[in-house]
């Protein structure tokens, strides 16, 4: 894919980088860092900001493309790269900069690892609440990068909710900074919030400081099981119009369920989290609206949430559907009809009307196939669909992103303003931008 | 402060803005009909002031009743090279509104529909003239409100909320006004109207509606905002905790905040506010008081219940004189109500106020406070402070008479100062009101030149030069400071060059 480019300019590359920033590791090409089946010529791997700069500044003399890489846990949720000549491996930043425990804000690299970051905060009883499935490598660039998250959305949103500043280096390799180090400001442009979900397409977050969240006293899960989608939906709306002490509930389908419990049945995961006394009614109704809808309620260990971390970490084919809350339970419904017999597991977070899919194409049912009847059904009910993996060979045939919309334009502004040449992760954004 | 300096183009060639002739107040009849402009000087006097010290005289007011009547105002404005500012109610208090170097204002007042109001998903479609309190009225009958509650929500618009990414109290837990927008109607600098966000959460692509919010009328005029709605919690406790001491108020905030709960507002008042509130309100402040904290927390009765009483007793150990709980709705308000309205009350003390918006990390907040107190008296004035503790959020209202030679000078050399100290403290120079035309000579404390070209690329792509709400945001330019009568300018460089932060 990449052999397009010369060696002379790789070598040029080479030669220009270890002269400015000696520290930068360079590494042959592997499968390490493989993008939709494309390997780069060259991996390198910066430690400080300025290699950073370094890097992408003499890249954007040589003509190269170069894609930022991390735990890579989110990477096939962008387009196939137009051209990948450069691995740009980023968990060398892996420094913790600050953590201000009375502020209850951190400042880290970009290569820090979720999992990592939480461990250090929990001392403190604090963490930062994002818990995409693949927490245990993702890291807070990456997780900047692709606006992952996970079933903690429920409660508290997005990555761009707890961005408070960053630290940017842009094509050309010059650096900026957005936002700040205090929990509220208004001063600039909200530029972080372009950087979340933006795929390493705008500039490299080197840096970012976020807010954080005191960890809940008591935490406790329970999964409520059911015979339809639509008693299951009805509870988890019912849980969320009640204002209950919930952090997460995820609306998971008959081969989720299996997967994580060994029954085929619908279930609502969820997780009570707070004082005892919020935890204690929490319990009690949600007991009560389980058994209104015919449903069992069980306590479940923590783990269980592991369990669903590995079912739903995006595999061969991996589909995130946006519909508006009220018909995510009928969404689902009609999606694990046709997906079945693609092994397909379901979990929906109802509340943000969020619904993963995570398939296997090589049961019989092609990967476009399923792609386009997920496309259309969530298509009739207002909502759209984004590829999270899928192989190469489809996404050259799809736009990961969907159909275009209107405010294409201005994005294609933006990557032109941005990065005219092209620099930075060329063509894998909305509109192969 | 007329147009008759406005260069037509400056003389490095750069692109100005031009005055509005009477061809252009022609053309905008044609494009919206006579009864939407104004246009004689008496006319446009009621629309060259916000809520702060600034002035500047439009040429012409627009008045649309539709997305069509903006664009097609803004397209006449956008031919004829002329600067258009939005405003809604005026009620800013950064500037934003203030047409800077005349030209056009939008009003967008009379697009106050609530256009849709969906209650199992929790959104509303609204035009960006709807009062904030407003919509949150509409709504309550579904047992659901609009988060954000600037204090000047009975007569703030959403519109100017979004353009300045307006707070309130509730910030605290709930975020300012970007953690409540879905997607927006937008009519770009030439006219275009584009959607960008939707109703559903994630909308594929750059996330434009958060890098719009707060771009203080910059980039673009909203036409329609989709907002979250909030559902009203079963159960709101509202405490009073009287100290003796503004560092004992500080450093109980400081706890309250590390012992991990999370308010649903947390706010400081002084005595000099108590003084001025407490006669007009009969709000309960002790008069004698060095400060109080007004402490809410929502959510499940269990859980308020928990909270209430692990916040009474921190505030207890840090030297609290009284803690009284208002769990009844007309207890609580008559609390806020001291709250809400501790700024206008001062009007009635003094003759002229000045409000700042200084951000600090938490920890900071005592030794920044008393450096306020500090600051002013070193300027010979009167300082009240009434303000978002829970997130370090300074609302210092400097207290002077505009008459006195010399007051509004000293009070801006003041209010530069304290600026600086919540920038060298590690924080920012506006936390909810904006930069606007007030502050633009401090964003150099806080960004470099990088930084703010990076967001010249976004305000590129948007399609809006200079001419889209000039002089504001952004580091004063040419064509901007000798139009406004400034004092600000002058103090800024004087206090120091750009630091980073």
């Amino acid at each position: 894919m990449s052999s397009t480019t010369a060696p002379a300019a790789i070598d040029e590359f080479r030669a220009a980088v270890s002269l400015r920033a000696p520290g930068v590791v360079f590494q042959d090409r592997g499968e390490r860092v493989a993008v939709d089946e494309c390997l780069p010529d060259v991996t390198c791997a910066p430690s400080i900001e300025s290699d950073v700069s370094a890097i992408l500044s003499e890249a954007s003399a040589c003509g190269l493309s170069v894609v930022p890489y991390a735990a890579g846990a989110h990477m096939g949720g962008a387009n196939v790269p137009r051209e990948y000549d450069v691995a740009m491996l980023m968990t060398r930043l892996d420094r913790i900069v600050a953590h201000e425990p009375a502020d209850m804000t951190v400042t880290l690299e970009a290569g820090v690892p979720i999992t990592a970051l939480n461990a250090t905060l929990a001392a403190h009883n604090q963490f930062l609440p994002l818990d995409p499935p693949a927490a245990d490598r993702a890291t807070v660039g990456g997780v900047i990068a692709a606006n992952a998250h996970g079933p903690l959305r429920h409660r508290y949103g997005t990555v761009r909710d707890w961005l408070l500043g960053v630290r940017v280096v842009h094509a050309d390799g010059s650096i900026s900074k957005a936002g700040g180090r205090v929990v509220k400001n208004v001063t600039g442009y909200e530029m972080t919030k372009l950087y979340c979900g933006s795929f390493g397409t705008l500039g490299v977050v080197t840096e970012a400081t976020l807010k954080l969240a005191p960890a809940p006293p008591v935490r406790v899960t329970v999964a409520a099981q059911f015979d339809t989608a639509s008693a299951a939906g009805l509870y988890a709306m019912a849980a969320h119009d009640a204002g209950l002490a919930i952090d997460a509930a995820e609306l998971l389908s008959p081969p989720a369920t299996y997967a994580l419990f060994g029954e085929p049945r619908w279930c609502v995961l969820a997780r009570a989290a707070g004082g005892p006394g919020a935890i204690e009614r929490t319990l009690r109704e949600l007991r009560a609206y389980a058994g209104a809808m015919r449903g069992a309620l069980r306590e479940c260990d923590e783990a269980t949430w592991a369990a669903w971390a590995r079912a739903l970490e995006p595999g061969v084919l991996a589909l995130r559907a946006s519909v508006l809350p009220s018909r995510v339970a009928e969404t689902v419904e009609v999606l694990d009809r046709r997906f079945a017999g693609a092994a397909a597991l379901l979990s929906a977070t109802v509340s943000a009307g969020l619904i993963r899919a995570n398939l296997d194409p090589t049961r019989g049912i092609r990967g476009g196939t399923l792609y386009e009847s997920a496309r259309d059904v969530v298509a009739r009910r207002g909502g759209t669909v984004a590829i999270d993996a899928a192989p190469a060979s489809l996404k050259r045939q799809y736009d990961v992103f969907g159909a275009e919309r209107a405010d294409i334009a201005i994005m294609r502004r933006i990557k032109q303003e941005f990065d005219p040449r092209g620099t930075l992760s060329r063509g894998r954004f909305a509109g192969r931008i | 402060m007329t147009m008759d300096h406005a260069p037509a183009a400056a003389s490095n060639g750069e692109r100005r803005w031009n005055p509005v002739t009477s061809e252009v107040v022609r053309a905008l009849h044609r494009a919206v009909g006579r009864e939407r402009v104004l246009s004689t000087p008496e006319e446009l006097l009621a629309y060259e002031y916000d809520a702060t010290i600034e002035r500047g005289t439009p040429q012409a007011v627009v008045f649309p009743e539709s997305t069509e009547q903006v664009s097609a105002a803004v397209a006449v404005a956008h031919r004829f090279g002329v600067p258009v500012t939005p405003r809604g109610a005026g009620t800013g208090l950064s500037g934003g509104a203030i047409a800077a170097v005349g030209g056009v204002v939008i009003a967008l007042t009379r697009m106050k529909r609530i256009i849709e109001v969906d209650r199992v998903n929790r959104i509303a479609v609204v035009e960006p003239g709807v009062v904030n309190l407003d919509l949150s009225r509409a709504v309550a009958p579904f047992g659901l409100y609009y988060a954000p509650d600037p204090s000047s929500q009975r007569a703030c618009t959403i519109g100017g909320n979004v353009a300045e990414n307006a707070g309130g109290p509730h910030c605290l837990a709930y975020g300012a006004t970007t953690n409540h927008v879905l997607g927006l109607e937008l009519v770009l600098a030439d006219g275009e109207v584009v959607h960008v966000g939707g109703r559903t959460r994630d909308v594929p692509g750059y996330d434009l509606t958060g890098a719009f919010v707060g771009s203080e009328g910059t980039l673009a005029i909203a036409t329609k905002v989709t907002v979250r709605l909030s559902r009203i919690p079963e159960s709101t406790r509202t405490l009073l905790a009287v100290f003796d001491s503004v560092d004992d108020a500080s450093n109980a905030v400081s706890a309250i905040i590390a012992a991990g709960i999370l308010p649903a507002a947390l706010e400081m008042m002084d005595r000099h506010i108590i003084a001025a509130v407490e006669p007009v309100i009969n709000a309960g402040f002790p008069l004698d008081a060095d400060a109080v904290l007004l402490i809410e927390v929502d959510g499940l009765e269990e859980a308020t219940t928990e909270d209430a009483a692990m916040i009474r007793g921190i505030c207890d150990a840090q030297r609290a004189r009284e803690v009284r709980l208002a769990v009844e709705s007309a207890d609580r308000e008559r609390l806020w109500a001291g709250r809400k309205t501790s700024i206008s009350a001062l009007g009635r003390l003094y003759p002229n106020y000045y409000v700042l918006d200084g951000v600090v990390p938490r920890p900071r907040l005592p030794e920044v406070l008393r450096d306020v107190y500090r600051i002013a008296e070193t300027h010979g004035l009167a300082v009240a402070n009434v303000f978002h503790a829970g997130d370090g959020n300074l609302h210092p209202n400097l207290l002077f008479d505009e008459r006195v030679p010399g007051a509004t000078d000293r009070v801006l050399a003041a209010g530069a100062e304290i600026m600086r100290r919540c920038v060298d403290a590690g924080g920012s120079i506006t936390g909810e009101h904006g930069v606007g035309l007030e502050k633009r000579d401090f964003i150099g404390w806080i960004f470099d030149d990088i930084d703010l070209a990076v967001m010249g690329k976004l305000k590129a792509a948007f399609k809006a030069d200079g001419r889209y709400n000039p002089c504001k945001a952004f580091p004063t330019t040419r064509g901007c400071g000798e139009l406004t009568d400034r004092v600000v300018a002058r103090h800024a460089p004087a206090l120091g060059t750009d630091i980073y932060v």
